[in-house]
């Protein structure tokens, strides 16, 4: 699985992820707070410029940002239909420099990076005993190192049913890819345990 | 958390990714595409329970924000959690923990099949439609300004093939308890 990461040297990939992650949250709520369309248009200006700076190409904006552009695009019309075009302007321009930004975001910030900062994050859950801030790290590890033999399991599942002539249907596909696949916990945990990767007992 | 439920809930999680990325199966009778992650969310909390159903959806958003393109269609980033929709997304969060509580509660190993499906049925359709669609409506209202009325008219289009996927991990968590069962089981009973 590739990450929406893009390499690069720009001033978004060299400030500090936290700084980041906080920037947008105050933006967002700053975004939420204005309802004239002419300051949120500036806004979206500014985040367009940003996502720009970062080079990311037409190809690859076009498919990361379609269904996200539909979405804003089908609200906005929804907007105007029902209460002018005041509002369907200022949720337009909101919502396409929310998204802009957030993606520029994710576009500068490596998967290490965002897990570094969740695990800081979830510390003081950990002092509260409510979670361990290391199994997040262990746990997204897992899935992307299990999600490709899920996969090819369901590839399996898929043609062993147009080998008997049957036709896959979403029922006879989960039910043997839910008990092929969790039937493997057992053993992934006790190799987990086995290496003392989580310190306990 | 032992081990073995942490294992549990990122191989679900693993689950609910690839149901994202396989190609949407047609079903037979009405000709709509079923992209199966909102079916995903509701067998995490049918066939794990809440706690764990919980945290296998927990971790699908985490490596949505962490920038992994998990979601149906490639979609992935925070970007996806800016946009108006995003409801629907957090609500999944919401809708698994549900649908695991109520299943935890209302289905017994000693019940019939026709009474354990029925139940799993209702827990689906508690968590993963009215959960799920009640959170995405409200945000959708409240972040566009249409309104709740009117958002949510826009919504009911999308409840008929929830309510199918209901139906669907409803019969396949059953399947799922008979074969290998790892739902825990809450109530009276046991007492």
């Amino acid at each position: 699985m590739k990450a929406l990461y893009v390499e690069g040297g720009t001033f978004l990939h060299l400030m500090s992820p936290r700084l980041k992650l906080i920037g947008l949250c105050l933006s967002s709520l700053a975004l939420f707070m204005i309802y004239q369309p002419v300051p949120l248009a500036f806004a979206a200006i500014a985040s367009a410029m940003l996502y720009l700076s970062l080079r990311i190409g037409w190809r690859q904006s076009w498919v990361r940002m379609r269904m996200l552009g539909l979405t804003i695009l089908v609200v906005a019309l929804f907007t105007l239909v029902f209460n002018g075009w005041d509002e369907a302007a200022a949720v337009l321009f909101r919502l396409t420099a929310l998204a802009l930004a957030a993606a520029a975001v994710t576009a500068t910030t490596t998967t290490g990076d965002f897990i570094d900062e969740l695990t800081a994050a979830a510390y003081p859950l950990e002092r509260l005993g409510l979670v361990r801030a290391a199994d997040l790290g262990l746990a997204v590890g897992l899935v992307i190192r299990f999600l490709p033999e899920v996969l090819s399991r369901y590839d399996a599942i898929r043609d062993a049913h147009h080998a008997r002539g049957f036709k896959p249907k979403p029922l006879t596909i989960a039910v043997p890819l839910l008990i092929l696949t969790l039937k493997n916990a057992d053993e992934i945990a006790a190799a987990i345990d086995a290496r003392g990767i989580r310190r306990q007992k | 958390m032992t081990t073995r439920d942490l294992v549990l809930a990122a191989l679900f999680t693993a689950i609910i990714v690839a149901l994202g990325v396989v190609p949407p199966v047609m079903l037979g009778f009405i000709p709509v595409p079923i992209t199966a992650q909102s079916l995903g969310v509701m067998l995490a909390g049918t066939v794990l329970g809440a706690k764990r159903g919980g945290f296998a959806v927990l971790l699908l958003l985490v490596l949505v924000a962490i920038g992994l393109p998990v979601l149906s269609g490639g979609r992935g980033g925070l970007a996806v959690f800016a946009s108006p929709t995003a409801g629907y997304l957090v609500g999944f969060l919401f809708a698994a923990i549900v649908t695991g509580f109520l299943s935890e509660r209302f289905v017994k190993r000693s019940q019939s099949g026709l009474m354990q499906t029925s139940a799993f049925f209702l827990a689906a359709l508690a968590g993963g439609v009215v959960v799920d669609h009640a959170l995405g409506v409200i945000y959708l209202g409240l972040v566009t300004g249409i309104g709740i009325p009117k958002a949510f008219i826009g919504d009911l289009a999308f409840i008929p093939g929830d309510v199918l996927k209901a139906l669907i991990a409803a019969l396949a968590a059953r399947a799922v308890i008979v074969g290998y069962p790892l739902l825990p089981e809450r109530g009276a009973e046991r007492a």
